[in-house]
């Protein structure tokens, strides 16, 4: 993917370039806002990482310019404003997602990667196949080879956006911000024990599993090989 | 130096504008009745002076050349009120108690001297008519009149005079009230410039509309006084709480940087040391959290909530955790239980509520959820069979970083009832910690919006 970093931090944008040039990337980087519209609008890019507090022109403002031109790059908004009229501020802004500083790589690389494939996806669709698992999401039924698995809402909505999100790392604030609209961190194990529970549903009796644990990252949901 | 400042006050200057107004409309009224009691006398004056004349007319000598001399001659000397002249048309007169004059025919002011005996006038009023001996005046003295325009003109000066100095006066009493009053709500808020932010300023329990501003801005001083003193208590407990974890941190690099150190140990303290850093950064997000919420923006976003939905998407939500630690859970909630609230905030008190509760009570208790429909407030109960919190203690917990010494094994950061209090406070919502026999109960105390 093409992404242009917008950071006036060094440090954080040598982190981020760093990162995401490891994960096969191509980046690039503007130290301040009007630079980064500048470029945003210039050049083709896969996906804009934009700081809300920049010099020269506000991030806030920078997106807002580029949405009201009809560019409709996604952007994932990096900030340390972690209020919640901040977070809403921003995704009203036009931005797609929404990350708060200090994060955790695997964080921002899972959600880089699950913007990346935002546009592929077709909008009229009723059915999530991988492998043997086959989701109608109009009956919101489950069906994995010839058994019908019994679901819970929650857990379908669970599944559903795993299978979205097929071959990707899905972290747990993902799934907490995504799944249960959660915008804050519980301390209890709630992740785990869904994902044990939607695991023991769908993997149980079947030889090869489909939910992983990517260790320190999140899940992810894998057809066999 | 109080004086000026009087006469500059808005209230003296609209005593001076009434007491001008007085003035006026005392002169208006004056003037009207004046006008009024001289026209009734005039007419009073004419009217008896015509009777007099028509009775003179009456008297068969009147017709005669030589006038009715007799009959004025009489009258001169008997009926002392009136003043008489006849004279002939060569200016002489023949009868009457007067000079001779012009002979103006009809109604007449005569002023100057008169030969009359008894009392000295001013002027006459009266009328003359022409007669075959020549020119008839009869007339009364309008001494009474103008004597009663003084009585007027003399008691509507003291009167307005009167009005106008009152007027003055209880405007200046009135003004030197009100510079009182607002001095001292000056004078409170300059003390509370000069830090002195305890002080509230004194009512006079009368209720009136200064009582009423007192209230609204003592109100307003309870609230900038409660959030200095929330801002002047996060930062004392920032630093007595970050100090432990940070001291810590410190200790670790420092064994680390010692030599001989192989590089598993390294690594080990570097994952120690991150996971000590993430936790640190917890801290700081969840007061930063707990502060915003306590500045009471959120507010603005306020809408109308299900309570009841929200509390079965929490619980469908915490469910398998409970289920993992053999928790039974009973819920009884009410249908389409309305507040006006966030529906962010109000879902994270549930879960920090339902949190503690799985978290302090044992492996294969009961943790119990109740919302009912109470009057007008909507009361939501989470509780536990855990060890629950002594009751001298309950409201310590609220506060940030307060732990009770049982539960600082577990992990948390003191801030989860906090946060709880933060978002109720901001709902304007009653909370309150008792006795679950055993165990705790915690009941959110909503205003119901239906």
């Amino acid at each position: 993917m093409r992404i242009l970093v917008v950071e006036d931090d060094g440090e954080t944008a040598s982190y981020v370039l760093q990162g995401l040039h490891e994960a096969g990337h191509s980046v690039a980087v503007a130290a301040d806002g009007r630079d980064g519209l500048f470029r945003a609008a210039g050049e083709e890019w896969d996906l804009l990482i934009v700081d809300r507090r920049l010099p020269g022109l506000d991030g806030l403002a920078m997106v807002r310019t580029l949405r009201g031109g009809g560019v409709d790059t996604p952007v994932l908004f990096l900030t340390t404003l972690g209020g919640i009229d901040d977070r809403v501020d921003g995704l009203n802004a036009g931005a797609d997602d929404y990350l708060v500083k200090p994060f955790a790589f695997a964080e921002l690389g899972a959600r880089v990667a699950a913007l990346g494939r935002r546009p592929h996806r077709t909008a009229a669709e009723t059915r999530l196949k991988v492998a043997d698992l086959e989701i109608d999401l109009l009956a919101r039924t489950v069906r994995r080879g010839a058994e019908l698995l019994d679901l819970q809402p929650r857990e379908f909505r669970l599944l559903e956006y795993l299978v979205r999100h097929v071959d990707q790392v899905v972290t747990r604030t993902m799934l907490l911000e995504n799944v249960w609209d959660f915008h804050f961190d519980p301390h209890t194990n709630v992740v785990e024990t869904h994902i044990s529970r939607l695991r023991g549903k769908l993997d149980r009796g079947h030889a090869v599993p489909l939910i992983h644990t990517v260790r320190g990252a999140g899940y992810c949901l894998r057809a066999p090989a | 130096m109080r004086l000026p400042r009087l006469f500059r006050t808005s209230s003296f200057r609209l005593t001076l504008m009434y007491a001008a107004l007085t003035g006026v409309s005392f002169l208006l009224l004056f003037g009207v009745v004046l006008w009024a009691t001289t026209r009734f006398m005039e007419r009073q004056i004419d009217g008896t002076v015509s009777s007099e004349i028509a009775e003179i007319l009456a008297d068969p000598d009147s017709a005669t050349p030589a006038g009715p001399r007799a009959t004025l001659g009489q009258l001169t000397r008997h009926s002392g009120d009136f003043y008489y002249l006849l004279q002939d048309p060569a200016g002489n007169v023949l009868a009457g108690n007067l000079p001779a004059t012009d002979p103006v025919v009809g109604t007449r002011e005569w002023g100057g001297e008169a030969m009359h005996k008894r009392q000295p006038f001013a002027a006459l009023r009266g009328r003359g008519v022409a007669v075959p001996a020549g020119y008839l005046f009869v007339g009364l003295s309008t001494i009474q009149l103008h004597e009663m325009e003084e009585m007027v003109t003399g008691s509507f000066l003291w009167g307005a005079s009167a009005a106008m100095l009152l007027a003055l006066a209880g405007g200046a009493a009135m003004s030197v009230r009100l510079l009182h009053k607002i001095e001292s709500v000056s004078q409170t808020s300059r003390d509370i410039v000069d830090a002195d932010l305890q002080r509230r300023i004194p009512l006079s329990n009368s209720g009136d509309e200064f009582d009423h501003l007192a209230v609204s801005l003592n109100a307003m001083l309870d609230r900038i006084q409660s959030l200095m003193e929330g801002m002047h208590q996060v930062t004392t407990d920032i630093a007595h709480d970050l100090r432990t974890p940070l001291t810590r941190l410190r200790q670790r690099l420092e064994l680390a940087q010692r030599p001989g150190v192989d590089s598993d140990t390294l690594r080990a303290t570097l994952d120690a040391t991150r996971s000590e850093v993430d936790g640190i950064l917890e801290i700081f997000s969840a007061l930063l959290r707990i502060a915003q919420i306590e500045s009471g923006a959120r507010k603005a976003a306020f809408a109308t909530v299900n309570v009841s939905d929200l509390l079965r998407t929490v619980l469908e939500v915490y469910r398998p955790a409970l289920d993992d630690k053999q928790q039974q859970l009973r819920e009884t909630i009410e249908r389409d239980l309305m507040v006006e609230g966030d529906r962010e905030l109000l879902m994270q008190l549930f879960a920090n509520l339902l949190e503690n509760a799985t978290r302090h009570s044992p492996v294969g208790s009961a943790v119990a959820v109740v919302a009912r429909l109470c009057a007008a407030t909507v009361e939501v109960s989470v509780s536990d069979n855990g060890p629950g919190i002594p009751e001298a203690l309950r409201s310590k917990v609220l506060q940030r970083f307060f732990r009770l010494e049982t539960s600082r094994t577990t992990p948390g950061s003191g801030l989860g009832l906090s946060l709880v209090a933060a978002v109720a406070t901001l709902h304007e919502a009653r909370l309150e910690l008792s006795d679950n026999g055993p165990g705790l109960r915690v009941t959110v105390f909503l205003r119901n919006r239906s």
